[in-house]
């Protein structure tokens, strides 16, 4: 893959329509993805040692990990349907390389549980899936399902994208390192994912300013599940309670950018 | 089927196909490859060539929506993970074909209407009949129709399309090289994930054997229609004996009904092998086409 190599090329001098025709490429995906992923199989590099945890914490990690599945889950299933849905080849071609990063986000994590001794990852995800998380899954597929681009991918490049944003990188920070590396190359991917829900419903609420009020309307239907969503998960990661507005922050201004607070 | 499906894995996927035999690449060509002089200086070569691109850009815009829709019908994380690779590759099928467009001077704002132009409307038939079973959220015909049928008929169309353009197109044969190394995997999905189900659920067979017989007589029409309409997108010279040997044609000098008919023969050979291997029985269409 020979674009997007250069170090120099930055995307964002391009005018709009260059820019698109530029970032939404397989090329410029894998221009991306080759930097963080190449050595790395499964995420993470042979050097990276193993650390042994403690039952509680293994069993945090393990909870954790989970939700992440049902996560990605969710993005998979989201992303691959709004394909279909896509307004244009650019948007079409985006959301394939999210359908194999999502896909890719799954594999590690359901590869680290089987490191950390989970044989059937399917009971064990049923078993600690935080029901808030499930609701906004079915919520989002709701969406996808009834053919609404705009408030599918605002519920799921922008609410669940920052979500995972914000819980992955706090987790990160205090991660055992296999795991902090893994978490780092799915950050990366997320980074990706929530420019462009940003880029896009922000182009396309300026073109047509009579979409913002069904964004709004889902996003206060979404408001308490992103909160339980929230919570669930910085209890399992033991973060103080002084740090979580601060984390909560990635997310309200991505929301107060789009104009929908 | 554990074993075989960790063959399919995402990781496994990027160290073969983009960090394999992607590699260097840029558009699925080389970077200082460009279309053959040959075509712009030759207007029927040129729409010819141009005419081929679109039914290829279509018949992957059909493959990116099915393997995308087959995501969520996926009993089981191995195989959505195989089908968001898949996805991932038609989308850079669509690219691909959509950039030799470009390179063959077609302008960006007129590619929707000149594909709406060109397109062979029994392709679009073709595309509805699986897309139809992708819809209603059935996995195994929407396998059996995109993996076996779609990629099947895609894989000898490249095959065949590669070994024209090899020796007087190197760009284009490369481009091809790297999508047939795709659908050899597709297929090879399709063959070895289906089986299995087919026979857990033997109710399906007549189900899907129907949409294989519908699909397989709009294939024939879309391959009727094309030869009839053009030479076929192989570059053809007057002077020098070219080396496109394909399953016995040489495609430098055959007629377009030879081509049809060595194209039609080798996807149908294909089909009946691998519809055997799952358990399915090839059904002829019953109206010739």
């Amino acid at each position: 893959m020979l674009l997007g190599d250069d170090e120099d090329f930055d995307p964002h001098l391009l005018d709009e329509d260059a820019f698109v025709g530029e970032v939404q490429t397989f090329e410029f995906w894998f221009g991306a993805v080759e930097g963080y992923l190449t050595g790395r199989p499964y995420g993470r590099s042979a050097a990276t040692p193993e650390i042994e945890l403690d039952d509680i914490r293994q069993d945090r990690l393990i909870t954790t990990l989970c939700n992440y599945c049902v996560g990605e889950t969710a993005a998979l299933e989201g992303a691959s349907g709004l394909v279909r849905l896509a307004p244009n080849h650019h948007a079409k071609v985006f959301m394939a390389t999210q359908v194999v990063d999502e896909a890719r986000h799954l594999e590690v994590f359901l590869r680290r549980l089987g490191d950390l001794g989970v044989t059937d990852t399917d009971a064990e995800i049923r078993k600690r899936a935080n029901p808030a998380l499930l609701d906004f899954k079915d919520s989002l597929l709701a969406l996808v399902d009834g053919g609404e681009w705009d408030a599918a991918v605002f519920a799921q490049n922008v609410i669940l994208e920052s979500m995972e944003f914000t819980v992955f990188r706090s987790h990160a920070e205090n991660a055992d390192p296999i795991t902090a590396e893994v978490l780092h190359g799915v950050i990366s991917d997320e980074r990706r994912h929530f420019g462009f829900g940003e880029n896009d419903l922000g182009r396309r609420m300026a073109a047509d300013p009579s979409r913002r009020p069904r964004l709004q309307e889902v996003k206060e239907q979404l408001d308490a599940i992103v909160l339980s969503v929230f919570e669930g998960a910085l209890d399992d990661l033991e973060v103080p309670m002084a740090d979580r507005p601060r984390l909560g922050q990635e997310y309200l201004e991505t929301v107060e950018r789009l104009g929908l607070t | 089927m554990a074993d075989f499906l960790s063959q399919y894995s995402i990781q496994r996927w990027l160290e073969m196909c983009p960090q394999g035999y992607l590699e260097d690449t840029v558009y699925g060509r080389g970077i200082d490859e460009t279309e053959a002089e040959i075509i712009f200086e030759n207007e029927s070569m040129l729409d010819a060539a141009i005419q081929a691109t679109v039914q290829l850009v279509v018949g992957e815009r059909c493959a990116l929506a099915a393997s995308s829709g087959l995501v969520n019908a996926a009993p089981d994380y191995p195989s959505k993970h195989f089908l968001a690779t898949q996805t991932l590759d038609e989308a850079r099928h669509v690219e691909i074909f959509t950039q030799r467009l470009y390179d063959l001077g077609v302008k960006k704002d007129d590619l929707e209407d000149l594909i709406s132009d060109r397109v062979n409307p029994h392709l679009v038939k073709f595309a509805e009949v699986l897309l139809e079973k992708v819809e209603a959220g059935d996995f195994i015909a929407g396998v059996v129709g995109q993996n076996i049928v779609l990629e099947g008929m895609a894989f000898s169309v490249f095959e065949m399309m590669e070994a024209g353009n090899r020796q007087i197109n190197p760009k284009f044969a490369h481009t091809l090289r790297g999508t047939i190394a795709d659908e050899r995997r597709h297929v090879g999905f399709g063959e070895n994930r289906i089986g299995s189900l087919i026979q857990q659920h033997p109710e399906k067979r007549p189900e899907i054997e129907r949409m294989q017989e519908e699909m397989t007589f709009h294939m024939l029409a879309t391959f009727s229609l094309a030869f009839s309409e053009t030479p076929t997108d192989t570059v053809q010279t007057d002077g020098e004996p070219v080396d496109a040997e394909w399953h016995g044609t040489n495609l430098a000098t055959a007629t377009p009904e030879e081509m049809e008919a060595v194209l039609a023969d080798t996807v149908l050979g294909e089909f009946k092998t691998r519809l055997g291997r799952i358990g399915l029985e090839y059904q002829t269409p019953k109206i010739p086409a």
